[in-house]
């Protein structure tokens, strides 16, 4: 099955859609000019953004391409193994909560690598933490874009380098004007945005679908194993076949211990003004995902039911775009695509937006000194790079790639954040250990996944099923790795583990931490 | 930031720049063997276990679900209306559970915070 272009007066609307979603975006951000202005403006909003503001904002900003295209294009081409995705997206904050939100919040760090210097010292730590924010950031930002592509092609005539150009200039103009604290508001309205742009298709589909008497799920049809599932599901990286079980387990892993590194969420924490805020914003974030995955999956099920020529096809993530068109029609599927292409572009703009924020973070503090010249140098790089990487290479399925790097994220930068904040014993050549054997071990094995033949077999085991979702691995030896060196290369650094130690776990307004600082003690934003 | 700008008019750009270093960690330690650093150690463990125990009951349920799916291929056929429990469980049934898990958290986590609190500021 070719790529299905929709065409005629769609074009006209969805890129209607498109421009006042940029429009849109652009003038909050501009509107935020006015009011950042110091470099803590720039980074962290000033971290007087409210509970609410904040939640909305970080489910804006965490709410990808992966999320809006890629979860129902899962669901239609895996069906029940692609809703394993959606969980672990939303279960993620959960261990956030549990393990990193109020301490991270209380450690006053700008950026992860200000973390891993503040708990552990010295140079290397930072510099590797930095490296692999910006690796992790770039990859991350890939996918944005490959997902821009395929909705400026489908419902636009315009081709398909397109999309990401338009993408990353828009993050860049906003990034470059306003910085974190305009970039709050821009998120927290995309979240809304988003959200209606799926619920209302959903919500007329279904009243569609009832007025003229079809069945939703065609009788239940929906839910049967297809024959081209099989295939298609080995190829985006979704558990399938004997390994089913290895498989789910260990993508299930990556995305709960993924959320927890990645640089784009975390630099959101430092926004709330103390640690119970911040678990309070994390709670509320755990309601918006909960609200809004409804939808992607609703319509992953229509799909299965009513477009089953998708599930064979290359464009599978294109279903929101593709289902008002194709069950409606007429006025009404044009105006409905073209809502649902807004909302996808809100999707691509706010993930990328919020990561080329915290990747110039980290390059300006490390390359630039830090000042707000160096943090717009910072933005530049932050966006070309991916750009680069987006047109030179070919569109990959979304949920899958950003399931990719949330192994990643779970074998390197977990590890440093959840014994950095919970074991007194972690030491800087530990951790720098630990996200080294993490980086190389899960980016060798989804590296060699890519480069080895489908049926590639060793004593009978099927490899690359075991490579492509390495996380059930590679993340306990991140652990043991950085605990076994930690322990070996034990220093006399105990005295500082314990400082910082109370300040990431005693309350804000604790009486009696007589040994602490004013500053420390009695800190209010 | 120029204090003196009036309201209306652009404040005059100053050079600012973020802290060079890692931000300032705390001067004096908490000593060991005082009653303040023994408070805090068990406020940091009681945390610690809170987190750990809904991590694992979470994650457990998870596997359980997985397993359930894996070895059980006849849950397929158990169906509400055309649609098979399974989907329900995973794809709406979820969600709940994991929102209550936080709630719960969250009060729990404010209690272990507000019983440190009462300890420490004891005179």
């Amino acid at each position: 099955m070719s790529t299905p272009v929709l065409a005629g007066a769609n074009t006209a609307a969805a890129l209607a859609a498109v421009v006042l979603v940029t429009a849109a975006t652009v003038l909050i951000a501009v509107n935020g000019l006015r009011l950042s202005r110091t470099t803590s403006d720039f980074y962290v909003a000033s971290r007087t953004v409210k509970p609410w503001w904040n939640a909305s904002a970080i489910g804006g900003e965490y709410l990808s391409a992966a999320s809006f295209l890629g979860v129902a294009g899962l669901i239609v081409v895996s069906g029940e193994e692609g809703l394993w995705f959606p969980i672990g997206y939303t279960a993620g904050y959960l261990m956030l909560l549990l393990f990193v939100a109020a301490p991270l919040r209380r450690s006053g760090a700008y950026t992860l690598p200000d973390f891993a210097q503040m708990r552990l010292g010295g140079r290397l730590p930072r510099l590797v933490t930095s490296a692999l924010v910006v690796a992790v950031g770039w990859l991350y930002i890939v996918p944005q874009l490959h997902g821009a592509a395929l909705t400026l092609g489908i419902t636009t005539a315009l081709p398909r380098w397109a999309g990401p150009v338009a993408v990353t200039g828009i993050v860049c103009l906003t990034v470059l004007a306003g910085g974190m604290r305009s970039i709050t508001f821009v998120q927290a309205f995309q979240y809304w945005l988003k959200l209606a742009a799926l619920a209302v298709p959903t919500i007329f589909l279904l009243l569609h679908l009832g007025a003229t008497g079809e069945s939703v799920t065609a009788g239940g049809a929906a839910f049967d194993r297809l024959p081209a599932q099989e295939a298609g599901s080995a190829a985006l990286g979704v558990p399938t076949g004997d390994l089913t079980l290895y498989q789910t387990v260990s993508l299930i892993l990556a995305l709960l211990f993924g959320t927890l590194g990645l640089p784009h969420v975390l630099v959101r924490f430092y926004t709330n003004p103390d640690g119970p805020s911040a678990r309070r914003t994390t709670a509320i974030v755990l309601g918006l995902l909960a609200v809004f995955y409804l939808f992607p999956t609703v319509l992953g099920v229509i799909g299965r039911a009513h477009l089953p020529g998708l599930v064979a096809s290359a464009d599978a993530d294109a279903t929101v775009l593709l289902l008002p068109g194709a069950l409606v029609g007429g006025v009404a599927g044009d105006l409905l695509t073209a809502l649902v292409a807004g909302g996808a572009f809100a999707a691509f703009l706010s993930t990328s937006s919020g990561l080329v924020v915290s990747l110039a973070g980290v390059m300006s503090q490390e390359l630039f000194g830090g000042t707000v010249r160096g943090f717009r140098i910072a933005a530049l790089l932050a966006c070309a790079v991916p750009l680069g990487i987006a047109l030179l290479t070919g569109t990959a399925a979304l949920a899958g790639a950003i399931g990719a790097v949330f192994a990643f994220t779970a074998s390197t930068i977990c590890p440093l954040l959840l014994l950095g904040i919970w074991w007194r014993g972690l030491t800087g050549r530990g951790a720098v250990a630990g996200m080294l054997t993490g980086a190389v071990s899960c980016g060798g094995a989804l590296a060699a996944a890519q480069l080895l033949p489908a049926g590639y077999t060793v004593a009978g085991l099927a490899v690359v099923g075991i490579l492509q979702q390495p996380a059930a691995i590679t993340v306990p030896l991140a652990f043991l790795v950085t605990v076994g060196v930690s322990k070996a290369s034990s220093a006399p650094g105990g005295r500082r583990a314990a400082q910082v130690m109370a300040r990431l776990h005693a309350p804000e307004d604790a009486d009696g931490l007589d040994g602490l600082p004013e500053e420390i003690s009695r800190w209010r934003p | 930031m120029n204090p003196g700008a009036t309201p209306g008019e652009s404040p005059a750009r100053v050079r600012v720049t973020a802290p060079r270093d890692a931000p300032p960690v705390p001067g004096p330690t908490l000593q060991p063997g005082t009653p303040e650093d023994f408070y805090l150690r068990s406020l940091i463990r009681s945390q610690l276990r809170l987190s750990l125990s809904v991590a694992a009951g979470f994650t457990v349920l998870l596997l359980v679900i997985a397993v359930l799916i894996a070895f059980w291929p006849q849950i397929h056929e158990i169906r509400v209306g055309t649609v098979p429990i399974a989907w329900l469980l995973l794809g709406a049934g979820i969600y709940p559970i994991i929102l209550a898990a936080a709630a719960l958290y969250n009060r729990a986590c404010t209690r272990n915070e507000r019983r440190y609190r009462d300890l420490a500021s004891r005179p």
